[in-house]
């Protein structure tokens, strides 16, 4: 057993009164891979924003990299530094005048470094010659990598992403996957993914995660995602589609 | 030397004239460079709501029978905080809840000002701005305000720009969003109190939002587009006053005017795919 990255303890977040996230505990070692799955309104991103710290949580607590975070999400930079967040809904509207040399700068690289950390982070992620391009003029799996190079462009230890692959189709999907499974391995991170594709899950990851308010359950992805754990997650009659990040609830 | 160009010449060598332009430059300039946030972060209605009821803080000044100067900053501030806070908390969407909040000033204030003939008597001037009477006390607090503004822009810059492109991922690299937005709102309804004698509160929001999205459509980097937008602003200002005085035209429209022309232009050119044209002080070089 790796050291402990993610301490998460008896974890409750309300939103507009109602529980949306209810006890949950779990904690993560270093180099792993979990997923994190349940359909859809299980409080699965209220549950990853919660333990970052981007929105209140109303009990239990949270230790990343030994570190508790406080009751309003504060966290000490040197702590906050090595972790990276790749929001759900990441799309820019309208012209931004931001070329995405400059925003995979703003990842956190002192001034002086910033040309070659941002190089060295484009090339990691597959975005050579993207560096003069805008945001906004990027596809959607562009942006995704270059997110990615965001997240790279210094030195992490654990990566949380809300649904990585929505919004890519199949071969972006794909693409994205294995970029972030080679990273994963070369910079030897901790992932924590939610995700839709419980096939990628079953391929890719150490241990999953089964949320529906409260943890349902939890193991490797061969013993947690069995029919009968699946049906108690997802609802009688439910059909697993074994294609990129779509479930279908019949 | 054209018959029309001689008295502009002379124009120009008057200090209400000087004073005029100097006011065009920096307000503009200002609004430019705050429009260039607000217009990315959604906060273009906010300018103009701030704007609308700085008549509200100018009545209230004539009733306490203070120079309206000196009550618009502190009006403009504690408004501007009020606001943001209700539209924090409110369930009602942000414009909807502004355009309450602006027209109800307005009407407040016109209402208040008629029934003080002598006072009400400049609500032209209040409205579309005297920019020909602006003091150096007045010039001497925008110039202060560009430069406060400017560090500001610096020291906060990450932070400006991670919450123009998304505030869960700005929030996730620990910027402190509400004090930041608080911040900006506070510059904002400063740099509007200052500049409502020049250019009137009801024109006040076009020198936030115009040149912001002229320079939106053609800037190619983040420092290209501020410099543009503060650029476009300050030269949009100048050029109307310059044709305000040549023509005889009321300063504040014609200022808006211009500023209108430069935008449709920039709309033009950005169709053209001419965008790289406005590539200015872009990083990173051509060596990436």
């Amino acid at each position: 057993m790796g050291e402990t990255i993610l301490e998460v303890s008896h974890l409750s977040v309300r939103r507009g009164g109602q529980p949306v996230v209810e006890d949950v505990s779990f904690a993560l070692s270093a180099e792993t891979d979990t997923a994190l799955v349940g359909p859809n309104g299980a409080g699965k991103s209220t549950l990853v924003q919660a333990l970052l710290g981007l929105i209140p949580r109303q009990g239990g607590s949270v230790r990343l990299l030994g570190q508790e975070l406080g009751p309003r999400g504060q966290l000490p930079a040197a702590v906050r530094d090595q972790i990276a967040y790749l929001p759900q809904l990441f799309a820019p509207t309208g012209p931004l005048p931001l070329t995405v040399a400059e925003f995979v700068a703003l990842g956190g690289v002192p001034w002086r470094q910033r040309r070659q950390a941002v190089a060295r982070a484009l090339a990691l992620c597959g975005c050579q010659g993207l560096e003069r391009r805008l945001l906004s003029e990027l596809s959607s799996g562009q942006l995704k990598r270059v997110l990615l190079a965001f997240c790279v462009v210094r030195p992490r230890r654990m990566l949380v992403l809300d649904e990585a692959q929505a919004g890519l189709d199949a071969q972006a999907a794909e693409q994205f996957h294995n970029l972030l499974f080679d990273l994963r391995r070369s910079q030897g991170w901790t992932i924590l993914q939610v995700s839709h594709d419980l096939d990628m899950v079953r391929r890719s990851c150490d241990r999953v995660l089964c949320l529906n308010r409260r943890l349902r359950c939890q193991g490797a992805p061969a013993q947690a995602l069995t029919p009968p754990q699946l049906e108690r997650l997802y609802g009688k009659g439910f059909v697993p589609y074994a294609h990129h990040h779509h479930t279908v609830q019949p | 030397m054209s018959a029309q160009s001689a008295p502009l010449l002379l124009l120009l060598g008057l200090p209400f004239m000087q004073r005029a332009l100097l006011a065009g430059l920096l307000s503009g300039a200002l609004g430019g460079l705050l429009g260039s946030v607000a217009v990315l972060r959604q906060l273009s209605f906010f300018s103009d709501a701030l704007g609308h009821s700085a008549l509200l803080g100018i009545t209230l000044g004539v009733l306490l029978g203070l120079d309206p100067t000196l009550v618009l900053v502190p009006f403009a501030v504690l408004f501007a905080l009020l606001v943001n806070a209700l539209v924090q908390r409110s369930r009602l969407s942000a414009d909807a809840l502004l355009n309450i909040i602006y027209s109800s000033s307005l009407a407040i204030a016109v209402l208040v000002l008629s029934r003080f003939p002598r006072a009400g008597g400049g609500l032209q001037q209040l409205l579309f701005g005297d920019i020909l009477g602006v003091g150096w006390l007045d010039l001497a607090l925008m110039a202060a305000m560009l430069v406060v503004t400017v560090i500001g822009l610096v020291l906060n810059r990450r932070a400006q720009i991670l919450l123009c492109v998304d505030e869960p991922l700005a929030r996730s690299r620990g910027i402190a969003v509400d004090r930041q937005r608080l911040l900006f709102v506070v510059a904002l309804a400063v740099v509007v109190a200052l500049s409502i004698k020049a250019v009137g509160v009801l024109l006040i929001s076009a020198f936030v939002v115009i040149p912001a999205s002229a320079a939106r459509l053609l800037a190619r980097s983040f420092s290209g587009y501020q410099l543009l937008a503060s650029g476009l602003g300050a030269l949009g200002a100048v050029l109307g006053l310059l044709a305000s005085a040549a023509f005889n035209l009321p300063s504040g429209p014609s200022v808006v005017l211009v500023q209108l022309l430069g935008f449709l232009l920039a709309v033009l050119l950005s169709a053209c795919g001419r965008s790289g044209l406005a590539a200015t002080a872009g990083w990173p070089g051509r060596d990436g």
